[in-house]
C-alpha cells in the first residue's frame, strides 16, 4: 500500500487541478459528468470485473439512489430535513444498499445467464413500476429538486458548477478509494476467487453466494453514491436513470475501459463521457460513430484500452517499448486517413444541400468528385494498413523478446 | 473413534447406482489409499465425502458430527479439504493469493471487508511458508494460470493443506506427470500430510503401496475390501477385479 | 365478456406465435451456439425495413421471399467476422457483442432509413375479414400470421429431428470438436444456423412490421420480451419457447382486456382508500395497466423457482 501512496496522491491533485486546466462552461460540465460515471461504472465493475456477475440491470440502483436524492433536496428546501447537500451521496448510497440487499438477496442465489437474466428481469420491471408509482417517481416528467436551497457549506451555496464539481471531485475520491480498498479485503478478493472458480471456493470455506451477496450489495451502495451526484448535478431525474439504456451504458464503459483491471471504468467512463458531450456537438450521427467504435472494441481490444496499454508492460520490462513508435506510427497514419474518409463518408450521406467542409476542402454530396476524393482516401488509408501489419506484427514480436542481459532468467 | 466413517452410503443418479452400500471407518492419522478400476465410482465417492454431492442413503460422519448432504463450504470448515483430478485453482490470480484465499477461513477472517489484506502479517507469513513447502515461492507472484502443469499439480496440493485442516483427500494427485515429477510430489505429500489424516485416490500402485497404512478397493460402487496393503496384494477377489479370472495355478 | 375472451385469445395467439418466431430463431442461436443474441429482435427490425423497401420494387411477396434471405446473409457475415473472433474472449463478450451490435443496428437504420415511421403495408389480398364474431372482425391477415409461424414450427422441428441435417446440428451442439473429427465442416456450419436464426427473425419482421409498425424502435419494443421469453420456456428448448411465448402473449392479452384491478380486489376484501393515501398508486392499479410488466414478473418468478426455466435442460 505504501507503494501506492504517490498513485493516490497524484490522484487527488489531478482531481484539484483539472478543473483549472478545463475551464470553460462545457469543460466543467464534461468534468461533472465524469465524477458521476467513473463512481457508477466502478461500482459496476465490482459485480462484473471482480465478481464475474453480469448484470444488465445495474441502474436501478443509481436511479433508485438519484430518486431519493432528489426527494431528499426538495426535503431540505422545504426545510423538512436539515442537512448539508454535501452529504446528499450518501442518501442515495444508503438506498442503493437497502435495494441491492433487497433484490440480492434473491437474485444472487444463481449466476451466470440466470443472474443477467434475473437483474434484466428486474430492471424492467421497476422502470415499468416507476411508471406505476407516479408520485415518487413523478410519472414521465420525473422529479426536479434544488440544491441551492439546503443549509451552506462554510458559506458556499452550489450555484456554481465549480462548486459542484469540488464536491463530486471529493466523492469521486473517498469512493474511488474504499472501492479501492475493498478489492484489498477477504470479501473483495473471495470475489475474484469466485469469479475464477466458484467451485473450488466453496471447498476452501467459503459460501460463493454470500460472497456475492456482500459484492452486489457494495457495487449498490456505491451506484446510490453516483445517484446522489447525479441529483446534485442536474436536479433532475427521470425512469431513463433507472433503464435498461443507462445499464448498458454503464457495461460498455466497465468493458470499453477494461474489467479485468481497477483503473480500466475509470478508463472507459472517460472516454464514454468525452465522446457522449464532444461528438454530439460537431456530428448527429455520433451514436452510430460509437456503435461501431464500440464493436471494434469488444472484437480488436477485448481487455479493453486498459489492457491495450498493460499489453505494452512487457516489452517495457525489455526496455524495447521505443521499437514500437515507428511501426505504431507507420500504422497510425494510413488508419486516421482511413477513419476521417469513413467519417466524412457518413457525414456527406446526410448533409443533403448542405457542404462539408474536409480538412480544408468543400464537399458536396451532389458532386461526383467529393465522393470519389473520399473513396480513394479510403482506400488508400485501408491499404495502408493492411500493407503496415506484417511490419507491425514483426516489431511486436521483437519487443516482447527478452533482451540478452536477461536471457538468465528466461524460463 | 473413527475420524471419518462412512455408514451404508449408495448413490444413484437416475436409476443407476454408481455407489452401492459402501461402508468405511477411517482413522485419524492414518493414510488410507482408494484403488480400483476406472468408473468404479472413485471420485464419485470424494464428492460424496466432501458435499459436491448429496447422498441417496446412508450417513456419513467425520469427527462424530453427521455431514452428508452439507454443503461443502460446510464440511471444508469443519477441517476436512480435497484435492481434484483436473485442476481447480483460481487461474487469473496469482500463486500466493490462491493460498493466501484458502487459508483465510481457518485464520478467522470470515468475511471481512473492513480488514486490508497486505496487513496481515500473520497470514501472509503463514501463506509464504506454504509456498516454500510446496516449492512454489519463486513463482509467488505469478498468475496460477500461467503455471507449468506439475507445478499447477503442486499448488492444487498446496491449497488443499494450507487451512490445516486434520482430514486431507486427494484425488489421483500425480496423474499426468512424469516419473521424476511424480515422485517429488509424492515426497510433497509425505511432508504435509504428516501427523494428518490422508485418504488418496491414486492408479499407480508403487505409490499406493509406499504411502497407505490400508487400502479400499472399490469396483462398481461396492468396496470389496479393505486391509493392509500386503493383505490386499494377495486377495484373490481384488486379483479378480483387475486381472479377470484368477488363474488357477497361481 | 365471452366475445372478449374469444378475442384476447386469439389476439393473444397472434402476439404468442409472433413472439415464437422471433424466440424460435433465437433459441436455436443458443442451443447451437451457446450466444445469447441480444441483436436478434434487431434482424428482426431489418426484416421489416428491408420488406418494406422491397415491397416497393417486388410487392409484399417479393418482400416475403428476399427480405429473409438478406437478413440471413448479414446474419451469417456478422457471425463470419464478429461474432466469431470473439467466441474465444469467453460469453460475456459475446453477450456484449450482440449488444453492441444491437445498438449499432439501431442506428444504422435510422441512418439508411431516416427515424420516421414506415408505411409498410400488408397486401391487399388480406384485406378481408377471415370471420365476424359477435359484431368484431378478425383480420385474414392475422390468420396469415397464424398459419406462417405455425408452418415455420413444423419445418423447424421436421429438419431438427428427422433431417440428417439436423442430427448433424444437434450433435454439434454438445460435441462439436468430435463432429468435427468426422469430417463435417463445424464453424460452417455455426454460420449456417446463425444465418437462419437470424433469417427467422427477418420472416417475423416482415410479417409483424405492417401490424406493429415499421419504426427504429420496433426491436427495442419486441427484444426483450423475447428474451423473456425465451429463458421462461428453458434456455435451449424448442417447445418451452413454443410455450411461453404463446404464455406470454396470451397472458399480455388477457390482462389488457380484463379490465379489472385493486379496486374490485380492495372491494372483495372489504377496503376502500381516500385518494390522498400515500400508495394510491398502488391502489388504483389495474391489470391493463401492468399487463406490459408481467411477462418480467414471470420471469423474475420462473428464475427464482425454476432456474432451468419451464422446459429447459441446460446446465449453465
Amino acid at each position: 500500500m505504501k507503494k501506492q501512496l504517490p498513485v493516490w496522491l497524484g490522484f487527488a491533485l489531478a482531481l484539484v487541478f483539472l478543473p483549472s486546466i478545463f475551464d470553460s462552461v462545457l469543460g466543467i460540465s464534461i468534468l461533472n459528468q465524469m465524477t458521476i460515471w467513473i463512481i457508477f461504472a466502478l461500482s459496476y465493475n465490482m459485480l462484473l470485473g471482480q465478481g464475474g456477475m453480469l448484470s444488465f440491470g445495474h441502474a436501478v440502483y443509481f436511479g433508485l439512489g438519484g430518486f431519493m436524492s432528489v426527494h431528499a433536496l426538495n426535503l431540505i428546501a422545504d426545510e423538512v430535513l436539515v442537512f448539508s447537500i454535501t452529504l446528499i451521496p450518501l442518501v442515495g448510497g444508503a438506498v442503493g444498499l437497502v435495494a441491492a440487499i433487497f433484490i440480492g438477496s434473491f437474485s444472487t442465489r444463481k449466476s451466470g445467464t440466470v443472474f443477467a437474466m434475473i437483474s434484466l428481469g428486474i430492471g424492467e420491471l421497476i422502470v415499468a413500476s416507476s411508471l406505476i408509482f407516479a408520485d415518487f417517481f413523478g410519472g414521465e416528467a420525473g422529479v426536479t429538486g434544488d440544491r441551492t436551497y439546503g443549509p451552506p457549506f462554510f458559506g458556499i451555496e452550489f450555484l456554481q458548477d465549480a462548486e459542484v464539481y469540488y464536491l463530486g471531485a471529493f466523492w469521486l475520491f473517498i469512493a474511488t478509494l474504499f472501492m479501492y480498498l475493498f478489492t484489498q479485503t477477504p470479501a473483495g478478493r473471495m470475489a475474484n476467487a469466485v469469479r475464477d472458480n466458484p467451485e473450488r471456493a466453496e471447498f476452501i470455506g467459503y459460501s460463493t453466494r454470500r460472497v456475492r451477496f456482500i459484492s452486489f450489495c457494495a457495487a449498490g451502495l456505491f451506484a446510490g453514491i453516483a445517484g446522489g451526484l447525479f441529483a446534485i448535478n442536474y436536479e433532475f431525474i427521470t425512469e431513463e436513470n433507472l433503464n435498461a439504456l443507462t445499464s448498458g451504458r454503464v457495461l460498455l464503459m466497465a468493458y470499453i475501459g477494461g474489467l479485468g483491471f481497477f483503473i480500466g471504468p475509470i478508463v472507459g467512463a472517460v472516454i464514454l463521457t468525452l465522446m457522449n458531450s464532444l461528438l454530439s456537438n460537431y456530428s448527429e450521427m455520433w451514436m452510430l460513430y460509437l456503435g461501431i467504435m464500440f464493436l471494434l472494441t469488444v472484437i480488436f481490444l477485448p481487455r479493453g484500452f486498459a489492457g491495450f496499454i498493460m499489453m505494452h508492460q512487457i516489452p517495457w520490462q525489455n526496455r524495447r517499448l521505443g521499437t514500437l513508435i515507428l511501426p505504431y506510427s507507420v500504422t497510425t497514419v494510413p488508419a486516421l486517413v482511413f477513419l476521417a474518409a469513413f467519417v466524412g463518408l457518413v457525414e456527406l450521406s446526410h448533409k443533403g444541400d448542405d457542404i462539408l467542409p474536409f480538412f480544408g476542402l468543400s464537399l458536396g454530396a451532389e458532386s461526383m468528385l467529393s465522393w470519389g476524393i473520399l473513396l480513394a482516401l479510403a482506400g488508400i488509408g485501408a491499404l495502408g494498413v493492411k500493407l503496415s501489419r506484417p511490419r507491425l506484427a514483426a516489431a511486436w514480436a521483437f519487443a516482447n523478446t527478452p533482451t540478452a542481459d536477461d536471457r538468465g532468467d528466461v524460463r | 473413534m473413527s475420524l471419518l466413517t462412512l455408514d451404508s452410503v449408495c448413490k444413484s443418479f437416475g436409476s443407476t447406482r454408481i455407489i452401492n452400500d459402501v461402508s468405511l471407518d477411517i482413522e485419524a492419522g492414518e493414510k488410507h489409499a482408494i484403488i480400483g478400476p476406472n468408473g468404479a465410482g472413485k471420485s464419485t465417492l470424494f464428492h460424496l465425502i466432501s458435499g459436491r454431492y448429496n447422498v441417496s442413503s446412508g450417513a456419513i460422519g467425520f469427527k462424530g458430527e453427521v455431514i452428508h448432504n452439507l454443503p461443502p463450504y460446510e464440511i471444508a470448515r469443519r477441517g476436512l479439504a480435497r484435492s481434484f483430478q483436473v485442476t481447480n485453482i483460481f487461474p487469473r490470480m496469482s500463486v500466493f493469493e490462491n493460498i493466501r484465499c484458502a487459508l483465510l477461513w481457518s485464520e478467522g477472517y470470515r468475511y471481512s471487508f473492513w480488514q486490508l489484506l497486505g496487513r496481515q502479517r500473520k497470514l501472509n507469513e503463514k501463506a509464504l511458508d506454504v509456498l516454500e513447502q510446496i516449492g512454489l515461492s519463486d513463482k509467488a507472484q505469478l498468475p496460477s494460470g500461467e503455471l507449468a502443469y506439475a507445478q499447477q499439480r503442486a499448488l492444487e496440493l498446496g491449497i488443499a493443506v494450507a487451512s490445516g485442516a486434520e482430514l486431507i483427500m486427494l484425488d489421483e494427485p500425480v496423474a499426468g506427470m512424469s516419473n521424476s515429477e511424480a515422485e517429488n510430489a509424492v515426497a510433497l505429500i509425505r511432508r504435509i500430510t504428516e501427523g494428518k489424516t490422508l485418504i488418496m485416490v491414486e492408479h499407480d500402485m508403487n505409490i499406493v503401496f509406499d504411502i497407505a497404512d490400508r487400502i479400499s478397493v472399490l469396483v462398481y460402487g461396492e468396496i470389496i475390501a479393505t486391509d493392509t496393503p500386503q493383505n490386499i496384494r494377495s486377495n484373490a477377489r481384488v486379483q479378480e477385479a483387475y486381472l479377470g479370472e484368477v488363474p488357477s495355478d497361481a | 365478456m365471452f366475445e372478449v375472451f374469444v378475442f384476447a385469445t386469439l389476439n393473444g395467439l397472434v402476439t404468442g406465435l409472433l413472439l415464437f418466431m422471433l424466440a424460435s430463431g433465437l433459441t436455436l442461436i443458443f442451443s447451437m451456439m451457446g450466444v445469447l443474441n441480444f441483436a436478434h429482435a434487431s434482424f428482426y427490425m431489418l426484416g421489416a425495413y428491408f420488406a418494406y423497401t422491397l415491397s416497393a420494387y417486388l410487392g409484399f411477396w417479393g418482400g416475403l421471399l428476399f427480405a429473409p434471405l438478406i437478413v440471413g446473409c448479414i446474419g451469417a457475415a456478422v457471425e463470419r467476422y464478429g461474432l466469431r473472433r470473439v467466441h474465444q474472449s469467453g460469453h460475456v463478450a459475446e453477450l456484449v457483442f450482440t449488444f453492441g451490435l444491437a445498438f449499432l443496428i439501431e442506428e444504422a437504420v435510422q441512418f439508411f432509413w431516416g427515424r420516421d415511421t414506415k408505411n409498410y403495408q400488408s397486401p391487399e389480398l388480406f384485406d378481408f375479414a377471415l370471420f365476424t364474431l359477435f359484431g368484431q372482425e378478425f383480420s385474414a391477415y392475422r390468420g396469415f400470421m397464424i398459419a406462417i409461424a405455425c408452418l415455420i414450427f413444423g419445418a423447424l422441428y421436421f429438419v431438427l429431428t428427422r433431417s440428417r441435417v439436423g442430427i448433424i446440428i444437434q450433435a454439434s451442439i454438445s460435441h462439436p470438436q468430435t463432429v468435427a473429427n468426422l469430417g463435417h465442416n463445424v464453424p460452417l456450419i455455426f454460420m449456417c444456423v446463425f444465418g437462419v436464426g437470424t433469417a427467422l427473425a427477418g420472416v417475423a419482421g416482415v410479417i409483424a412490421g405492417p401490424v406493429l409498425t415499421t419504426f427504429p424502435g420496433m426491436a427495442a419494443v419486441l427484444g426483450s420480451i423475447v428474451f423473456v421469453v425465451v429463458v421462461i420456456g428453458g434456455l435451449g428448448s424448442l417447445p418451452g419457447a413454443l410455450i411461453a411465448s404463446l404464455l406470454v402473449g396470451l397472458l399480455q392479452s388477457y390482462a389488457i382486456a380484463a379490465d379489472v384491478g385493486m379496486p374490485e380486489l380492495l372491494h372483495l376484501l372489504g377496503l376502500s382508500f381516500d385518494s390522498s393515501h400515500p400508495l394510491n398508486d398502488l391502489w388504483t392499479l389495474n391489470l391493463p395497466q401492468i399487463a406490459p410488466v408481467l411477462p418480467y414478473l414471470l420471469l423474475v418468478l420462473v428464475l427464482i423457482f425454476k432456474p432451468t426455466g419451464l422446459m429447459g435442460n441446460r446446465e449453465q
